[in-house]
């Protein structure tokens, strides 16, 4: 007993020297010593114009690294790839497809990041926050997943739409909505971030009222195919796009650049013509806000900052044959020269010459010319977004990251929206104004004037041109497949993306080009679009974790 | 006379008996080999003041009082014997080693219990056991010695990662890897880290040299003292101390030959030629000219002879360690050189430790611990994929050109531009290395305040620095070119440090035991990187920033900070040493959470009934029979999440700034409760002994990162990442049994065996809806996914049946094949699904049933990375001097998807200038049978035809790359031999000397057609924790036969 009494005063001497070492309350209390809470940003107009600044590059990256061309033109048959990518250019883009998957994360990470943008503004800016900004942040973030949503649409057609993540963290029940009630929510969208946008711009590059206008145009006219009935488009979305693209032409103060190929030369970005794009930037080690899809664009090491993988990647046969000026000879053979500037700033044909872009030839650089090869498999590789190495770009570049940016929307767009809004549903037209628009894109590019009335076949070959290797193909294809499904399979039906040659008459300098399909590749020349494989599948990954997207589509706003 | 001399001499002896004090002297030496015992301590029972200790020829002398006196000889390892001195003036003793550590002490946590008296599941691993294999790392050293514990050396890269997994998987995206404690040092083990590094170990810088026991504690009550950080178990590691007597010097010099592996078959030049000529008859293109005629040819490189080269492994080793007025040491220094076998490959360490106690106080003890480390790898072979690449890369291409030039894949020789680089050359150009240096040290105080009642507190840290270079130079090999050197330089420190205050009161009152603890910790952690990068280097002499250009100059930082403070009790008691109970309660705060769930509570009980201690228990054969049942939670802190950090990225309007995490302010604890009961028996006097536990964790609030779908948009480059959260639950039911023993023991000759076996099976029991997967997908392998589901054990293979090749149209026609977006069966013609495509099995539908289509809907599991069972074998023979030890592991039941077979069994990569496995050339040739259908030429082979249709014959995954992992090891054999005394005697320098031959992983017993069975977790360039794959093998760095000589010196 007496130790157990020992024992008590030993317990009772000690136990405050072990309490001294019990520690203060804020020993626990260890917030991130390497970031900002969002709790504790989002006070000043910097720190609000700051929070929607990367949507602007960061949040489209998985989109614009491959997925854009992929999906945007070698579905369309614009562009191919002889031996990578072959689901995308054959047309039988899976549901296990990198690319398709990659897209539909990405568009969905638009989606989820302008939400939260949406909702932490509205929920910590508080008055050191102008309304002004604020109104013009969260617009911003509106036309951001607006946009997404009209990718998300027409690759997938019936997908959910989510406007707070928040509440769907824990939430398994969120189906489809109905590809009717997705436009309708795009648009409506888009008109409230033209109702918050400045006239001018707060900071270069940011976007304004017109892009949000240009895109309404945009959107009303394939909202016009959606709404179709019996093939007829709905006149008042025709008219709508009718009004936007006019109000963009006229009061956006934007013009078209006199020489196409100038879009594309470094610096090029935020030009007159632009309307909005993919801010890319370069820095050494940062990922992510950079433009990485000349890595896989260039041809070759020789005229990229270490990589250049897209050695076999090239304009198609059926590409080649809409440039004026070549001349078939049967079925296997083109031969010719084209007015049309476009080309030579799209795709490479041997002997064509590059000045603004380095070639490390042998070790020694020289002002590039694209080599000549008489192989019967060659490459009319892939010009348009390549602007070679860091020296060419003032130093911003090195593998794999580049700044040059993305269009998203041009002012050339807006003349061709105008015109087919204004053809509608007639067969053709003469409407003045309507040729005049045509003629303002197509004359750019060195071809004569159009003098005939202008018909959509015309329309269409122009965007195609246009707009090749921009990513846009696919989405006229699928704006055409809304309303005529029948004719948009027989384009790419008959199409031919297979191997061919091109040969110039003589190297350097050529006056003109052969090329020849190759003979002994007789197998995957054409494809087969119908009803079946025509939209993309959901991820296949994203099908088995989300179960509840194989329930049928809801309209949105009537659940 | 002669009587009369007798009677004097009796006199005398009889007066001194009396009264007179009396001199003992003799020899004492080990039972099993007659060596001489140096440092054996001998003492006078009753009245252990008067004592001495061997010295170098295992003499001693003592003076007793009297011839009643009993001496008693101790020597640590071994029983201690006591001797009635009686009439003798001379006492030679020989010790038997300890046969069963019933009595022996072992460390448990926050303190030590007598190994008999142990209610939990808990198992040692001693330097005797540790010494006998080589091991670069301390977890080497475990593979194979106890139950429950699986571990697979993921790479045999010197110094490289091992995983280390005590009973079952327990996590889905944190670690699995245990809590070591080193003499009191809490270092948690760490998962994979990503980039240039990820093959590299963060526990290589421990020298297993200076271990003295390792105690692997499984059970939950023997865990839960550890509480949150515990989930995973706890590997108690104590180093050497030195002990009161003689100092002892010792020398170790380990020279090891490291042998190449066995080589895969890969087709030679005349064979690789023929097969480019079939190639180009199918599928069009030309050949060059010089394979036109393949006999012509010689065999080419071999690259694989290239690759791999017998390679040395060095270790000097010195240690002092002894004893004095009470202030005992134990002083260390070793070096430790190793290459690789392969080229790109390699590890350094130096490493010095001294562990000093002082008592300069009856009621005061100190001790301090101070270890330091420097260890440099070279991890080129792992990062640059050398070995995939070796196995892949044509024999065309000559290691260097006649112009001494780096041979490549260039026009000259053919090979396209898709053949790998040249390995060698990249081995020799690419720099990688990872230095680390780490202090760990710790200094205790302990205070007897009165008898029974101790104060003690210890402050320790650890401290570490890390330096990365990575460097690639400008180069043009063939059509690889380089055309930008790049350096990256990172810079990592941490530190971590513990104060613990402790006060411990035992008492023995009659047959009651009682010990009791209360303990409070507090401890901290912090780190912070910096990394920086430049390029445009003109030479690569010089590997510094400063060497590049500055307007390329990049860099990134990041540092974060952990606390945490506990609070523990802890209760002991036993009766008679009957009946034993322990209980505990420990109370974490951690930083990791939210004010509201700051703190958990982790309770243990455990309770064990020595049966054989029984008055009724009459089993002679039967000395020991311990019946134990124990429950406990312990926890999971997991890496915080409650705040939404806001990730920058760069813009042209300054820093844009974006969430990066949706946060989870009600983020709490991971709890995981165990149940395990078992039993020991030990018979024939501890010559046999048997030691079993079953067990079930169940492991709930499942710390993970949730797994929502992408609409979410939490996957990708820019997304707001998944809010951690506590959704989901896992299980685990295993059993362990150990069986230890004796089987001959003479004098001359012991026989003495150590078999364990374990099992486990992990299934996960919720998520966030049970559709949720979570997937680990490897981007760079075809997107080779494993995938954790719940009702599943985590990371199954996914992928299809494979059924053979089709062997005809009607065949064809007959069976389900791939099917277009819309479900429509591809068309039965060349370009399409042919003869010699691979057949897949139909499984299921968007119905749940088999719908005649192939697609998404018949991926299935095909494969379980974890294995059913796992154990070690581990039998020594001691005759004289000589000690053979052999060391078995196994695992069975696991499965390996063999990848690097499957990418170089596709007769299609012929086209990309790619070697193949010999069989290979044996792909399916359809043809025109003599019916007039189409049939295959070799019906027999299993490779599938030449084609780039839609089957995806050799890019989905399928079952026929699914191979059995199961494998007997001889891990280990090893000869020892002490050199006799007899021979030492006639110097006076050397005390004992050793000599060891052992050869280590000599032979393997398995059906797995790779390098090695032993694949473990995917290590190497692109790996993070989030995409990690288990049981894939892809070019894995293999363990080779390793051949030592050693040699072990006292002074």
């Amino acid at each position: 007993m007496k130790n157990l009494k020992h024992l008590y005063y030993g317990i009772v001497i000690l136990l405050p020297i072990l309490l001294l070492f019990g520690c203060s309350k804020d020993f626990l209390n260890r917030p991130p010593k390497d970031a900002i809470v969002d709790a504790g940003f989002y006070k000043t107009d910097a720190e609000v114009l700051a929070s929607t600044s990367l949507l602007y590059n960061k949040v489209w990256f998985d989109y614009n690294d491959k997925a854009s061309y992929n999906l945007g033109d070698f579905r369309a048959g614009t562009a191919f790839s002889a031996y990578n990518d072959r689901g995308n250019v054959l047309f039988n883009t899976t549901a296990e497809n990198a690319e398709n998957g990659a897209s539909w994360r990405a568009f969905y990470i638009v989606v989820g990041q302008s939400n939260l943008a949406i909702h932490n503004i509205n929920t910590y800016s508080g008055s050191g926050v102008s309304l002004e900004i604020k109104n013009h942040a969260i617009a911003e973030a509106r036309f951001m997943r607006a946009l997404a949503y009209r990718f998300l649409v027409m690759n997938w057609g019936d997908v959910p739409i989510i406007e707070n993540n928040l509440t769907l963290l824990s939430d398994t029940s969120i189906q489809r909505n109905t590809a009717k009630s997705v436009w309708k929510f795009i648009t409506s969208e888009m008109r409230a971030a033209a109702n918050g946008l400045p006239e001018t711009p707060v900071a270069e590059g940011r976007i304004t009222k017109w892009s949000a206008e240009g895109m309404l145009a945009r959107f009303y006219l394939t909202r016009a195919g959606v709404e179709a009935v019996g093939g007829i488009r709905n006149q008042a979305f025709l008219d709508s796009a009718r009004y936007y693209s006019d109000r963009v032409i006229k009061q956006s103060g934007r013009v078209l650049l006199n020489d196409y190929a100038k879009l594309f030369l470094f610096p090029y970005d935020n030009n007159t013509e632009s309307l909005f794009e993919l801010q890319w930037i370069f820095l050494p080690d940062v990922w992510g806000t950079q433009n990485s899809s000349q890595a896989y664009l260039a041809y070759s090491a020789d005229i990229s900052e270490g990589d250049g993988w897209g050695g076999d990647k090239s304009a198609t046969w059926w590409m080649m044959k809409q440039y004026e000026g070549f001349i078939a000879s049967g079925d296997t053979i083109l031969k010719g020269r084209t007015l049309d500037q476009r080309l030579k700033a799209t795709f490479m044909l041997p002997g064509a010459s590059y000045p603004e872009i380095t070639q490390t030839l042998n070790g020694v650089d020289q002002k590039m010319v694209f080599p000549n090869n008489t192989a019967d498999v060659t490459f009319s590789s892939i010009k348009k977004y390549v602007c070679g190495k860091a020296k060419d770009m003032g130093g911003q570049a090195s593998a794999q990251r580049y700044s040059q940016d993305t269009y998203m929307l041009r002012l050339a767009e807006m003349y061709l929206v105008y015109a087919e809004a204004v053809l509608g549903n007639s067969a053709s037209t003469t409407d003045a104004t309507a040729v005049a628009y045509f003629n303002k894109v197509h004359t750019r590019s060195g071809l004569a004037p159009l003098l005939e009335p202008l018909t959509t076949d015309m329309l269409f070959k122009e965007r195609i041109i246009e707009f090749a290797m921009e990513g846009m193909g696919w989405y006229d294809l699928v704006s055409l497949h809304y309303y005529n499904p029948l004719k948009a399979y027989s384009i790419l039906n008959e199409q031919d993306r297979g191997l061919f040659a091109v040969h110039p008459d003589q190297f350097p300098n050529p006056t003109e080009w052969t090329m020849r399909k190759t003979a002994w590749n007789t197998i995957d020349r054409k494809i087969k679009a119908y009803e079946g494989n025509f939209l993309l599948p959901i991820p296949a990954a994203e099908m088995s974790q989300a179960p509840n997207l194989r329930k049928p589509a809801v309209d949105y706003y009537n659940k | 006379m002669k009587s009369k001399q007798i009677l004097l001499y009796l006199l005398i002896f009889l007066s001194m008996g009396a009264w007179a004090q009396k001199k003992i002297t003799g020899k004492v030496t080990d039972f099993n080999n007659s060596e001489t015992l140096p440092g054996v301590n001998v003492v006078i029972k009753g009245n252990t003041s008067i004592g001495t200790v061997t010295d170098i020829d295992g003499s001693y002398a003592i003076t007793v009082p009297n011839e009643n006196t009993t001496l008693t000889f101790s020597f640590l390892g071994f029983s201690t014997q006591d001797v009635l001195v009686g009439k003798q003036t001379v006492v030679n003793v020989a010790l038997k080693t300890k046969v069963l550590g019933l009595d022996e002490v072992v460390v448990v946590g926050y303190g030590t219990v007598k190994r008999a008296n142990l209610s939990t599941a808990q198992t040692t691993v001693t330097s005797r056991e540790i010494e006998k294999t080589v091991n670069t790392t301390i977890e080497q050293a475990l593979q194979g010695r106890t139950a429950g514990v699986y571990i697979t050396q993921n790479s045999g890269q010197p110094g490289g990662a091992i995983s280390v997994n005590i009973r079952g998987v327990n996590s889905i995206n944190g670690t699995n890897e245990p809590l070591y404690v080193i003499d009191g040092v809490q270092i948690a083990g760490q998962s994979v880290s990503s980039g240039a590094q990820s093959s590299s170990n963060p526990l290589s810088g421990l020298n297993p040299s200076d271990i003295e026991d390792f105690q692997v504690l499984q059970g939950p009550s023997a865990t839960a003292m550890y509480g949150s950080r515990a989930t995973n178990g706890v590997i108690l590691i104590t180093t050497k101390r030195g002990k009161e007597g003689i100092t002892k010097i010792t020398y170790n010099y380990q020279y090891n030959l490291q042998t190449p592996p066995q080589h895969l078959q890969v087709m030679n030049l005349p064979q690789y030629a023929q097969m480019v000529n079939q190639f180009h008859a199918i599928a069009g293109g030309d050949t060059q000219a010089e394979f036109m005629d393949p006999s012509l040819l010689g065999p080419g490189t071999n690259w694989q002879s290239e690759l791999f080269k017998t390679s040395a492994m060095n270790k000097h080793q010195v240690s002092m360690s002894g004893g004095k007025d009470k202030t005992n040491y134990y002083l260390s220094g070793e070096y430790l050189n190793q290459d690789g076998v392969a080229a790109g490959s390699g590890f350094k360490r130096y490493s010095f430790r001294l562990n000093l106690d002082n008592k300069p106080r009856e009621w005061v003890n100190f001790g301090t611990s101070l270890s330091f480390n420097q260890t440099k790898e070279d991890l080129t072979t792992s990062q640059e994929n050398l070995i995939s690449n070796a196995l892949q890369l044509t024999p065309q291409v000559p290691v260097k050109n006649l112009d001494g030039t780096w041979g490549g894949g260039d026009l000259t020789n053919g090979a396209n531009l898709y053949a790998p680089v040249n390995p060698i050359a990249i081995s020799n150009l690419v720099t990688n290395n990872n230095s680390r240096r780490q202090f760990v040290g710790s200094v205790n105080m302990d205070l007897n305040i009165m008898k029974g009642l101790t104060f003690k507190t210890s402050f320790n840290t650890n401290v570490g620095y890390t330096n990365a270079t990575y460097y690639v130079p400008t180069y043009s090999i063939g059509w690889a070119k380089n055309t930008i050197a790049t350096l990256s330089d990172f810079n990592g420190m941490n530190t971590q440090w513990t104060m613990n205050q402790m006060l411990v009161y035992n008492k023995q009152i009659g047959k009651h035991y009682f010990d009791v603890k209360v303990i409070h910790e507090s401890q901290e952690s912090k780190w912070k990187n910096v990394s920086a990068g430049r390029t445009g280097f003109l030479t690569s002499s010089i590997l510094d920033l400063n060497a590049g250009d500055p307007k390329t100059a990049s860099n990134t930082g990041g540092q974060g900070e952990w606390a945490m403070e506990s609070y523990l009790g802890n209760v002991n008691y036993s009766f008679s040493d009957r009946y034993i109970f322990s209980g505990s309660i420990r109370n974490d705060g951690s930083s990791n959470f939210g004010p509201d769930n700051r703190w958990g509570l982790f309770p243990a009980f455990s309770a064990a009934w020595r049966v054989s201690k029984e008055p009724f228990f009459k089993f002679p054969l039967m000395n020991e029979l311990k019946l134990r049942f124990e429950a406990g939670v312990t926890g999971n802190q997991g890496g915080g999440g409650i705040y939404s950090p806001m990730g920058t990225g760069a813009s042209q309007w300054g820093t844009g700034f974006m969430p990066s995490q949706y946060s989870n302010p009600a983020l709490k604890w991971e709890e995981t409760s165990t149940l395990d009961g078992g039993f020991n028996i030990a018979l024939l006097d501890n010559r046999i002994q048997l030691e079993f536990d079953y067990y079930q964790k169940k492991t709930s609030n499942l710390l993970m990162s949730n797994p929502l779908p992408y609409y979410m948009g939490t996957n990708g480059t820019g997304a707001v990442n998944s809010p951690t959260v506590n959704i989901g639950a896992l299980q685990n039911n295993g059993w362990g049994l150990t069986l230890t023993t004796t089987n001959i023991n003479t004098p001359r000759f012991k026989w003495e065996s150590n078999f364990n076996v374990s099992g486990v099976k992990t299934k996960i029991t919720k998520f966030y809806s049970n559709a949720a997967i979570v997937d680990r997908t490897s981007w760079w392998m075809n997107s080779w996914t494993q995938r954790s589901a719940v009702g599943q054990a985590p990371w199954l293979f996914l992928g299809y049946v494979e059924e053979g090749l089709f062997k005809s149209v009607d065949e064809i026609n007959n069976s389900p094949v791939p099917v277009d977006n819309s479900g429509n069966r591809l068309p039965t013609n060349v370009d399409n699904i042919w003869v010699g495509d691979v057949k897949y099995k139909d499984i299921s539908g968007p119905a749940g049933v088999p719908d005649g289509k192939i697609d998404i809907n018949d991926q299935t599991y095909i494969g379980n990375p974890w294995p059913k069972l796992f154990g070690g074998f581990t039998n020594t023979f001691t005759y004289k001097g000589f000690e053979l030890s052999v060391l078995l592991t196994f695992t069975s039941g696991n499965d390996i998807y063999n990848y690097l077979a499957m990418v170089n069994s596709n007769p299609n990569n012929i086209n990309l200038s790619r070697n193949l496995l010999i069989h290979a050339m044996d792909y399916a040739k359809p043809t025109t049978l003599a019916d007039g259908t189409t049939g295959l030429e070799n019906p027999d082979t299993d490779v599938p035809r030449i084609s780039y249709g839609p089957n995806g014959n050799q890019t989905r995954f399928t079952t026929k790359w699914v191979e059995d992992g199961s494998f007997i090891r001889l891990k280990n054999v090893s000869l020892s031999y002490n050199l006799p005394s007899t021979l030492l005697t006639k110097q006076k320098v050397l005390s004992a000397a050793k000599v060891i031959f052992s050869a280590q992983n000599v032979a393997t017993l398995t059906g797995y057609k790779g390098f090695d069975p032993e694949v473990g977790s995917y290590v190497g360039r692109d790996t993070n924790a989030g995409n990690q794959a288990q049981g894939l093998d892809y070019g894995r760095y293999p363990l080779t036969p390793i051949y030592t000589f050693s040699l072990l010196l006292n002074f």
